[in-house]
């Protein structure tokens, strides 16, 4: 990790341009957002909706579930490991806290509640994946078919309906607490920089990166490799209960299947934002550019008028375009790295 | 005593044996504790429900025994069941509707395995996406409602003709499985196939083309669901968007029951339908006992877990078994190569 060092005496202009090359040769989330500007203003002058005050509020609040989950699928990715579980652990949280509140739980023993499951199911996760050694994509995908199955049975298919209180309607972002600003938006900005700091300014974070890059590695010099990763999906499962928390104030009803296929968002974001199914890359800010990588795609469908049904088309292509993209990203980035050192 | 314990395991460690034990086991259990459970119509009606599920169990087996993932099975079935009744009930005669499914299926098959193996992605990554795609153009083709209504008798009596006291789609189902299996142990390609999936290493060395082998697996994978969803469409002469959603969650598990090392390289196609066969029997069995139905996905998960766990264990068994003087060995060394980068 290089950081540029504010004591450098005022960088000539080819010194900047170099390093700026380099930054965004490391991190293709920069490529990514330069594309997005790119779109939007195309967008912008095409179609008339699209620049509203309304319309960009509407991206921002639709983006916030999959932020959560592409936040705590980025750290996993970092520390070399894969969670297909988040949609289900996001969907049975939700449904934790509704029928919580609809037992007359106050809200906060609800959303502890909701983050004990989330937390819960991250542990066993990273327990059977370190301890039993069973391959990563393959636990989480039972615990997906076994979080969601649980939800199923336990609500026998049936939505959960009436938990909504005045203050779950700020937390769900369907009321504004000042001007287009929600509750939403300040908890993905506070989770983001929390876990930002985490990762990128504390030598615990570092270690998650070293465990992902290389676990021989890490292990040799003295890192606990098993801890970091069940860590790691402890943040994931903790992110997925918040996001299920959120997702139960923005639909007000619980349908059990409401997590079905987010765990491709999540991935998908989080890829698009340069971390690696590889381990050892990712930042919080590109899960985020990811997030909103995704939401512009389906909002641009809507606008232009494409039926509603492509959407599972179009994301699962994102998804394989922006693996592909990652891989091309990392291969173009060394192949010049080696040319220039 | 001892002759009898490494006996025992001995027997235990022919491929198949715990799998058709196990699933002696559950049958004997269910027909004892529900006497209706053993009955031969109610067989027959559960197994022939259940023929996808079988023939995406194969043609999965065989991915993952060439060193694949392919999770798009489930979501290819259900779109070729769309498609192939799509074509039926446009007039088309039956046999293009069928090469129409089987079609849809082999193009999944063949754009999962030029992806995975050209751009060397990801595998779980790659059919994620397709599944999704899959998915998503059943939506599309359904347009929200379902499709129904073929009145080809031809195309429909693919699935119900009788043969034998058996539906013709059982009798397809059982061919099938037989074939692949003969293709994976008697045939040079079929051997070449396994060897691929062992370690590309080692296979390298032997100078086969492990990309062009991986992907004639995907390519049966994906035809053989695109089979299996023109025989679900002729079945039911409906398909609905969403169908044969979270298939491919039953058919990793059945792959794993039946012994298929995800690892790659190790397991069959008999013992991976015998996996299946215990799951659909473990939910038939269920669901005569009065419990909700819905506990399927759970069973399944769990039923994932404890293949894999078994596995690894009875691969370490496997490796004391080899060393009857156990030397003193670091702890690190069994264990098997981590799931970095798959």
């Amino acid at each position: 990790m290089i950081t540029l060092t504010p004591e450098r005496v005022s960088p000539t202009t080819n010194e900047r341009v170099s390093a700026l090359r380099v930054r965004i040769l490391r991190d293709p989330s920069f490529g990514i957002l330069a594309l997005l500007v790119v779109v939007c203003g195309v967008m912008a002058f095409t179609e008339p909706t699209f620049a509203t005050a309304g319309n960009l509020t509407n991206i921002i609040n639709a983006m916030m579930t999959v932020s959560f989950l592409a936040i705590g699928m980025t750290v996993v990715l970092i520390a070399g490991g894969l969670d297909l579980s988040v949609g289900s652990v996001m969907a049975l949280s939700a449904g934790v806290v509704a029928s919580c509140l609809n037992n007359g739980m106050p809200l906060a023993v609800a959303f502890v509640a909701a983050l004990g499951v989330g937390a819960g199911i991250g542990l066993v996760n990273g327990l059977l994946i370190t301890k039993l050694g069973i391959p990563d994509f393959i636990a989480t995908l039972a615990m997906l078919g076994l979080a969601g199955g649980f939800l199923l049975y336990w609500t026998a298919g049936v939505p959960i309906l009436g938990y909504m209180t005045d203050a779950y309607y700020y937390i769900g972002g369907l009321r504004q607490i000042a001007g287009p600003v929600t509750v939403p938006m300040l908890l993905v900005l506070a989770v983001g920089v929390a876990v930002s700091i985490l990762l990128r300014r504390t030598t615990y974070g570092v270690k998650f990166y070293a465990v992902g890059s290389s676990p021989t590695g890490a292990k040799n010099a003295g890192i606990r490799v098993d801890r970091i990763k069940i860590a790691a999906y402890v943040i994931s499962g903790l992110m997925a209960a918040i996001a299920g928390i959120h997702i139960a104030g923005r639909t007000t009803t619980v349908p059990p299947l409401i997590g079905n296929g987010y765990e491709i968002s999540a991935i998908a974001a989080a890829v698009i934002g340069g971390a690696s199914l590889f381990g050892g890359k990712g930042r919080v800010i590109g899960a985020l550019v990811g997030a909103l990588t995704l939401t512009l795609t389906r909002n641009i469908i809507n606008l232009t008028g494409v039926e509603s049904s492509w959407q599972a088309v179009v994301t699962g292509l994102v998804l394989i375009l922006a693996v592909l993209a990652n891989q091309a990203w990392s291969g173009i980035a060394r192949s010049i790295g080696a040319s220039r050192s | 005593m001892k002759n009898f314990r490494s006996g025992a395991a001995r027997f235990l460690g022919i491929e198949g044996v715990p799998i058709l034990l196990a699933f002696t086991a559950v049958a004997i259990g269910f027909a004892l504790a529900v006497p209706s459970f053993a009955d031969g119509d109610s067989v027959k009606y559960y197994l022939n429900e259940e023929v996808p599920i079988f023939i995406i169990t194969a043609g999965l087996a065989l991915v993952i025994i060439a060193g694949g993932i392919d999770l798009s099975v489930g979501a290819v079935l259900g779109l070729s069941a769309g498609t192939s009744l799509w074509a039926s009930m446009h007039g088309f005669n039956p046999l293009v509707s069928v090469l129409v499914g089987v079609g849809t299926g082999l193009v999944f098959g063949l754009i999962n395995g030029l992806v995975i193996v050209k751009f060397r992605l990801s595998d779980f990554i790659v059919t994620l996406g397709t599944l999704n795609v899959a998915a998503g153009l059943l939506v599309v083709l359904t347009d929200h409602v379902q499709l129904v209504g073929t009145r080809d008798e031809t195309f429909l009596g693919l699935a119900s003709s009788s043969v034998g006291g058996l539906t013709s789609a059982m009798v397809l189902t059982v061919l099938v499985i037989v074939a692949l299996h003969l293709v994976l142990v008697k045939t040079g390609i079929g051997r070449r196939i396994r060897a691929s999936g062992m370690g590309s290493a080692p296979a390298l060395v032997a100078g086969l083309d492990v990309g062009r082998l991986k992907i004639y697996a995907y390519l049966v994978s994906g035809g053989l669901a695109g089979f299996g969803g023109v025989l679900l469409a002729a079945r039911l002469n409906s398909v609905q968007a969403g169908m044969a959603g979270g298939y491919e969650l039953i058919a990793v598990a059945a792959a794993v029951l039946g012994g298929v090392s995800l690892a790659g390289g190790r397991g069959g196609i008999w013992q991976a339908a015998l996996g299946a066969l215990l799951l659909v029997t473990l939910k038939q069995g269920f669901r005569l006992m009065g419990v909700d139905p819905l506990i399927f996905s759970i069973i399944t998960g769990v039923c994932i877990l404890v293949g894999v766990i078994v596995d690894r264990g009875a691969r370490r068994f496997a490796l004391t078994l080899r060393t009857p003087q156990p030397v003193q060995a670091p702890a690190g060394e069994l264990q098997p190569a981590t799931s970095k980068g798959r």
